[in-house]
């Protein structure tokens, strides 16, 4: 192990800024407790010399009481060349404390005094010299988001790397020897706060902290409703101009290196049996293909069915850039906003009364949020709960209340054509789903839960570096891991389309007597069930070109709600979890969209 | 002596006992430690904790009430 150094430290005080910045491999930061749950590596050369930089998850002792904190201790019994002790200035003395644990293990450790711009708002002020002098060990002065110290940083780690020496080994308490550190190095003149934790410390008052949460969950949503929708013009613009054409023209060329003659566009346009996207999926394919070959030849049918007006790569396209990325993007522009600022912890400790009552607590709230973009992170992102059953608890109540933004985007498009009211009905629908699901599953599943404990941190302006390269990066694996998918969806729609099967299964008794009679939905409505098994959104989108009435539109809602995660997240399940685990929420949200969906319709139609 | 869940906000204090919680000693708050009360939820909720000035931290009523202190001025 004689190649890494170690970034340790305390959770939420700028590790994984540090790495970013020196390995350029981007790793997630946010301003609350426990984003790194796993560690990351990369490769860096200092003086020459080639190492293994790895961004370890924060902890707050060398006792761990999480799996994400188990890393770290895992992490220094391995040994390293060299340990970066990241240590909040703000914050001192309880960081000092953790650095004194580190000192037991004999690793060089070199100390950089983070977040210094906030140690001066709040009049922190560190003798440097004093502190390098108590710890035996090098010392320097960083603002991480700023890029200030990262240099000095790397210019002493390069000699603390050639003389390889351990500083204070602190083997009494390290709570005494912080302590007395601290009071040595550091003086606090009293300030007036500023208006940054004035605005945190009013967020987190119930007045008007809650007044002040509905209004930013209700600016959340109207971001991604208001500003999906308004983003959808340009991008759909985007798309049918450019981008298909693009496409076109790319898959023209390489058919004209095999055809003898010219594609005929007319014929491209031809709508004989691509006349509308349900026929993709419902109409015959060799039926259609029979129609082409009379007028024109395999390479026609071939273009057709790829880049035809219901294509393969147009409708791919145009479902994940035109429907999906505008609420994408309008999503994480806001979280990223949240998590930036500090302001999850908040909402966490505001409701972790209703959050306890529900058998959870207020904590896996923050995990919540990361669900609503994605659920492998969240899931991830778990490891930070202290028992196993909380960790279950967050999982069962995301595999099965909690629609990811591609979702949610497919679903604001179906809602918004109907009326305005379908969209809070579904929410609050979601929250009623939320809760019962919750309830439920804390009879289930055994164990406990920990209350509540949770460091709050101060409420930061996001920096706007740092806040744009965290977006970017987001757009990034968004378009990475959603395009393939969909192709794949899609393509798998068509062969099973134009094969007959989705028809075979359609028409199966037992198949039609679920989709249409207990779920009231068309026959056809059975391809969004299959597809939503690929990626999420693929359980609403195919509906968007059916004509459903308003309750079969809410009913297909519900059904997409509740019904599977996509494939990654089983993966992730599994992985994480036991097989069981995985298979039980397979089973679990199957029956949970269809006995809920059903019961929905039922129950309406008897008012209908 | 009161429990942290009857302080009022506030009230400044000094923990005298904390159950046996591997997070709060590693948070630091420990026998001996200096407390504020920030402020407080109804229906259950936890109570939230300046930390020796430094930093705060939302501490659960079912483990606020478990934890003993003493005010101070
Ligand atoms: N104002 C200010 N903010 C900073 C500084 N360094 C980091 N931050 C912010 O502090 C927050 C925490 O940074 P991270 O890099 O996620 O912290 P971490 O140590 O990796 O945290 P864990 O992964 O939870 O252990 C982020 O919102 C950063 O943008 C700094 O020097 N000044
Ligand atoms: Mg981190």
């Amino acid at each position: 192990m004689s190649d890494r150094i170690l970034l340790m430290g305390n959770p939420n005080v700028g590790k994984s800024i540090f790495f970013t910045e020196l390995t350029g491999i981007h790793a997630m930061s946010s301003n609350y407790t426990g984003t790194t749950v796993n560690f990351m590596e990369g490769r860096i050369t200092i003086g020459g010399k080639e190492y293994t930089l790895i961004d370890v998850p924060g902890t707050y002792s060398m006792t761990p009481t999480s799996e994400a904190e188990a890393v770290a201790q895992k992490f220094m019994q391995e040994g390293a060349a060299a340990v970066i002790c990241v240590l909040d200035a703000s914050n001192l003395e309880r960081n000092l404390k953790l650095a004194m644990e580190l000192t037991r293990y004999n690793i060089p450790m070199i100390f950089t005094l983070n977040m210094m711009d906030v140690a001066a708002r709040h009049g922190v002020r560190i003798d440097i010299r004093q502190l390098e002098e108590q710890l035996k060990a090098p010392v320097v002065k960083s603002v991480a988001v700023k890029g200030k110290g990262l240099k000095e940083l790397i210019n002493r780690l390069e000699i603390l790397l050639k003389s390889a020496t351990c500083g204070r080994k602190c083997e009494g308490c390290p709570w005494a020897a912080a302590k007395e550190i601290c009071g040595r190095v550091s003086t606090q003149k009293s300030t007036s706060p500023g208006f940054l934790d004035k605005l945190g410390d009013a967020m987190l008052n119930p007045f008007p902290g809650l007044p002040i949460a509905i209004l930013v969950l209700a600016l959340l949503v109207a971001v991604v409703v208001f500003g999906g929708r308004g983003l959808r013009v340009p991008l759909i613009m985007l798309t049918d101009n450019l981008i298909i054409p693009a496409i076109r023209n790319a898959f023209e060329f390489v058919f004209a290196l095999f055809a003898s003659e010219p594609i005929s566009y007319s014929f491209l346009y031809y709508d004989n049996g691509f006349q509308t996207g349900t026929r993709l999926f419902y109409g015959n394919m060799w039926q259609t293909v029979g129609n082409y070959a009379a007028v024109g030849g395999i390479a026609d049918i071939l273009i057709n069915i790829l880049i035809g007006e219901y294509g393969i790569f147009v409708i791919s396209f145009q479902w994940i850039i035109a429907l999906i990325l505008p609420y994408v993007f309008a999503f994480y522009v806001g979280i990223t906003f949240l998590e930036d600022s500090g302001y999850l912890p908040r909402i966490s400790v505001l409701f972790d009364n209703i959050m306890r009552k529900l058998g959870v607590q207020g904590g896996s709230l923050i995990h919540v949020f990361l669900a609503l973009g994605c659920a492998v992170p969240a899931i991830l992102g778990s490891r930070t709960a202290t028992t196993k059953k909380e960790r279950l608890m967050i999982v069962t109540i995301v595999c099965f209340t909690i629609p990811c933004i591609s979702q949610i985007g497919a679903l604001i498009a179906l809602m918004s054509v109907f009326s305005w009211w379908m969209t809070p009905a579904m929410v609050l629908f979601t929250m009623l789903m939320f809760a019962t699901v919750a309830l439920i599953a804390s009879k289930l599943i055994k164990g406990s839960v920990d209350p509540l404990i949770l460091e709050v941190p101060n409420l930061l302006l996001p920096n706007p570096k740092t806040y744009l390269r965290k977006l970017a990066i987001r757009m990034k694996h968004f378009l990475k891991d959603a395009e393939f998918p969909m192709l794949i969806a899609v393509f798998i729609a068509a062969v099973l389309a134009g094969t007959g099967i989705i028809s075979a299964i359609a028409q199966n008794a037992a198949v039609q007597s679920i989709v249409s009679g207990w779920l009231g939905m068309p026959e056809e409505a059975v391809v969004a069930l299959i597809l939503g098994i690929v990626r999420r959104e693929m359980s609403v989108a195919p509906l968007l070109i059916l004509n459903l009435t308003y309750l079969q539109a809410f009913v297909a809602g519900v059904v997409s709600l509740l019904y599977l995660p996509c494939l990654s997240v089983f993966g992730i399940v599994a992985k994480e979890f036991k097989i069981k685990t995985a298979v039980l929420i397979f089973v679990g949200t199957i029956v949970a969209a269809i006995f809920i969906g059903g019961m929905v319709n039922q129950i309406a139609r008897l008012f209908m | 002596m009161i429990n942290l869940y009857q302080a009022k906000k506030g009230q400044n204090l000094r923990v005298v006992s904390v159950p046996d919680i591997g997070l709060l000693q590693n948070l630091g708050l420990r026998e001996g430690t200096y407390v504020s009360v920030k402020n407080r939820y109804a229906l259950g909720g936890p109570v939230l904790l300046r930390v020796e000035k430094a930093f705060s931290v939302a501490v659960g009523k079912d483990i606020a009430t478990q934890i003993s202190v003493k005010e101070t001025v």
